[in-house]
């Protein structure tokens, strides 16, 4: 048995891990756990950040059959956090056997087959909490940005914008100086929010401008990016002092070239804070030097679904069909809006996400995300540890590669978010995905990025955000790749 | 072979496979020979040659696929250019390459390419050479006083091998410029350095002026305003420029160039994966000839079709074919 320990944290993990050996020595003394499967075990123990999480304390990832009847590893994930000793044995042998309750007819709710994490109904979850953000909001009274770590985004740190102020109007300034500076200066914010970083930015850059009598601002032209009109609303007050730079577009974070095809190499920077960390991803992992896809399938626990049933005076069997229904109409769909959104969320809170790992012989179809090559990956992974659970954060590098052909030949790019830009790193940490309020949280995979970034002409740069103390949040730089 | 009006070329490089790129990242890993590389990039360019000659193509090339990069395969076969070998990751970097001292003279070992390009096929022949602003710009130089003086002393050293290039038979020379556009003020001096390159080279001389193709994507923008009046002192016959990407807006710059300039003018973007139709083609190459004659004007894409897939490349030089078919009959009408 291999146990790994990831992120720990303190004497009651340690003491915990001792029991979690004892009861899996048990369990094999009893006969209720072979020796051949004790063997091949890999128990691997997390401390996991987000409270909120689609795994239950104990889980195990199956192996799909392995055509060439190799032995297969079996993964068992235990959530230190979540775990009391009083439950772990239970909790072991519940996930081992798949069992979720001991009462006839209580079992777990499928929302969907086995597939990619990418494909999964999670992510119409998370579709539907930014399009009916106002609806979650105020059933549960407070913004969403309350709900991120330390109860504000470190986008609208003053001192941040400010720097990005004053490199990008030094850009402008060696571009003048060199006779390149375009008539109109295009600037574009994805994943505005509520506006208030385009807010501080355009009233830093007018206030720099002024100083230094550039008259840059009058040449510029902001564009507002979100996916949704209502998103873009939001934003107008924090902007209302510079409207007459401003134009929202609705636009596709995983393509912004699709709306902004006719900026193609005119903009000269682009900014972006945790909109990469809330697009579609998946996993892969390597074990004993096979790469495994890891396929998901989205469930409510037997208790959970028992419950929601009752209060919902819904038969557990219909609960697919109604969250089918909630994510295609909205919460109106429930009779009145306020009842939708409590099922709604009584649903998220509930969810969780069988695994189950396939060997990419077994998925010959299987498509990298644009801009990653195979032998870039093989590349990339001869240097990260051998056996290894990462993050392909499909939609980020789609979203990179859609991004940049918007770029001004000296134009530069700058993504705040949380980035994992080792490999190492993925086996000493959790790294989503997590629940954030009614969204959906992936630390990104930088490493890939880079790669990625350099096949496409840009070095990319990871700094850590040093202007605020224990903030995760790291800055992506671009730079020219010559 | 008398050429049509309105004749069709490009620019220098073909689609780099993929496989290609492998391979040569396997030869710099020691993992195959030099022999082994040279029987494949054989293979690779009369590749090259048959899809361009299929697609319809006037004016060939080899299609460049012996090449890293635009500086790497003149820098390594330069005397006095000092390489470090280590100094880059994939096989498109660029070396760090530097100059120490004056450059003695040599051969390049050029002509051995047109002669494999004209050993294989019967069309006319385009061959492309970095100028030496543009080398001049990448290595490092630490001997000579300016850049403009290791710029004309690169143009000495090469002007033997492009004479020796015309006598292979290539019909066309294209000198490869794109750095103009990033720093116009040099201009002056770099058209010194481009006719001292080509003095005296028996075939006909094109110079490429684009805003840089390096990772399929510009390295500049702005106006070819900055090209009037110092490209007038070019002695060559042929401006090779790119519209398709930036619209035709600069075009008018060229109303009043002087006759003895024919003007390839490039209808196919090729930093979009996005193929052209043939009527899309048509309507680029109407627009030009409304201010440049069909006799002096030449049809090309914008730069190299380096970064594109092989299928996008062969439909984009196809359309271009076909687009200029289109226009070729309605000026006989």
């Amino acid at each position: 048995m291999i146990l790994q320990l990831n992120y720990l944290q303190g004497k009651p993990a340690a003491s915990t891990t001792q029991e979690v050996v004892d009861t899996l020595y048990s369990l094999l003394e009893e006969g209720r756990l072979e020796q051949e499967q004790f063997a091949r075990m890999r128990v691997h123990l997390d401390w996991i950040q987000y409270r909120k999480n689609f795994r239950e304390c104990v889980m195990t990832t199956k192996v799909k059959r392995d055509p060439y009847g190799q032995p297969s590893p079996l993964e068992m994930y235990i959530d230190l956090r979540q775990l009391t000793p009083a439950t772990l044995r239970a909790e072991i042998l519940r996930a081992m056997t798949g069992e979720d309750s001991p009462a006839p007819g209580h079992d777990r709710v499928f929302l969907e087959d086995l597939r990619s994490f990418r494909e999964s109904i999670t992510w119409k979850f998370n579709n539907l909490y930014w399009h009916r953000l106002a609806d979650w909001e105020e059933f549960t009274g407070r913004g969403y940005e309350q709900a991120l770590p330390g109860g504000k985004s470190d986008a609208n740190h003053p001192a941040a914008v400010a720097d990005c102020v004053a490199d990008f109007w030094t850009l402008l300034r060696d571009l003048e100086s060199r006779k390149q500076l375009p008539e109109e200066i295009f600037v574009l914010e994805i994943g505005v929010g509520m506006g208030k970083r385009a807010g501080l930015w355009m009233d830093r850059f007018r206030a720099l401008d002024e100083e230094r009598g550039t008259k840059y601002y009058q040449r510029l032209k902001f564009l507002l990016g979100d996916y949704s009109l209502a998103t873009l609303d939001r934003s107008r007050p924090a902007v209302k002092n510079h409207l007459n730079v401003c134009s929202f577009i609705v636009l596709d974070a995983l393509n912004p070239m699709k709306s902004l095809a006719f900026l193609r190499h005119k903009i000269l920077h682009i900014h972006l804070t945790n909109v990469y960390d809330n697009l579609p991803d998946e996993e892969f992992a390597r074990r004993d030097g096979r790469l495994y896809s890891i396929q998901v399938r989205a469930y409510l626990p037997a208790l959970q679904a028992h419950r929601i049933s009752e209060e919902f005076q819904i038969p557990p069997a219909d609960i697919p069909k109604t969250v089918d229904r909630l994510l295609e109409g909205g919460p109106d769909y429930l009779v009145d809006r306020k009842r939708g959104v409590a099922f709604w969320q009584e649903i998220w809170r509930a969810l969780r996400l069988e695994e189950r790992l396939v060997h990419l012989e077994d998925l010959p179809d299987i498509v990298l995300p644009i801009g990653l090559h195979q032998e870039q990956l093989e590349e990339v992974l001869e240097e990260a540890p051998s056996d290894v659970r990462f993050h392909m954060s499909s939609g980020a590098l789609e979203s990179f590669q859609n991004t940049v052909p918007l770029l001004h030949p000296r134009g530069f790019l700058q993504v705040q978010d949380i980035f994992v830009t080792n490999f190492d790193e993925y086996r000493i940490g959790f790294h989503g995905p997590g629940k954030l309020d009614g969204s959906i949280v992936n630390w990104v995979n930088g490493a890939l990025l880079r790669e990625v970034g350099e096949r496409a002409g840009y070095d990319l740069h990871f700094a850590p955000f040093h202007y605020r103390q224990g903030s995760r949040t790291s800055v992506l730089y671009s730079t020219q790749r010559e | 072979m008398a050429l049509p009006l309105l004749p069709t070329t490009v620019v220098g490089s073909y689609s780099m496979p993929g496989w290609l790129e492998r391979l040569k990242t396997e030869f710099y890993a020691r993992r195959i020979s030099r022999r082994d590389l040279d029987e494949i990039h054989d293979t690779a360019v009369k590749a090259a040659i048959k899809d361009q000659e299929l697609a319809g193509v006037d004016v060939i090339s080899d299609g460049e696929l012996r090449r890293d990069n635009m500086i790497d395969y003149f820098a390594e076969r330069l005397p006095g250019v000092q390489i470090d070998h280590t100094s880059k990751k994939f096989h498109y970097d660029f070396y760090d390459s530097k100059v120490l001292g004056k450059l003695p003279m040599g051969p390049l070992g050029l002509v051995d390419d047109v002669k494999f390009l004209r050993a294989n096929t019967d069309r006319e022949t385009r061959f492309c050479v970095t100028g030496p602003h543009s080398l001049a710009k990448r290595i490092r130089n630490e001997y000579y006083p300016s850049e403009q003086d290791f710029a004309l002393d690169l143009a000495r050293v090469m002007n033997p091998e492009l004479r020796a290039i015309a006598k292979a038979g290539a019909n066309i020379i294209q000198i490869d410029e794109p750095n103009y556009s990033g720093f116009p003020d040099d201009l002056p001096w770099a058209v010194k350095a481009l006719n001292a390159l080509i003095e005296g080279v028996d075939a006909k001389m094109a110079v490429h002026i684009c805003y840089g193709n390096r990772y399929g994507k510009p390295s500049w923008e702005g106006s070819y305003r900055y090209l009037l009046p110092g490209i007038l002192e070019a002695k060559v016959q042929q401006l090779t420029l790119e519209f398709a990407r930036r619209g035709g807006e600069d075009l008018e710059i060229f109303r009043e160039l002087p006759p003895r300039f024919e003007v390839g003018i490039g209808v196919i973007d090729v930093k979009t994966q996005a193929v052209e139709t043939p009527d899309q083609v048509a309507e680029r190459i109407r627009k030009a000839l409304e201010v440049i004659p069909a006799e002096r004007l030449f049809i090309l894409p914008d730069c190299g079709l380096l970064h594109l897939s092989r299928d996008v490349a062969f439909a984009k030089l196809t359309a271009m074919v076909e687009g200029t078919r289109v226009v070729r009959k309605e000026l006989k009408h």
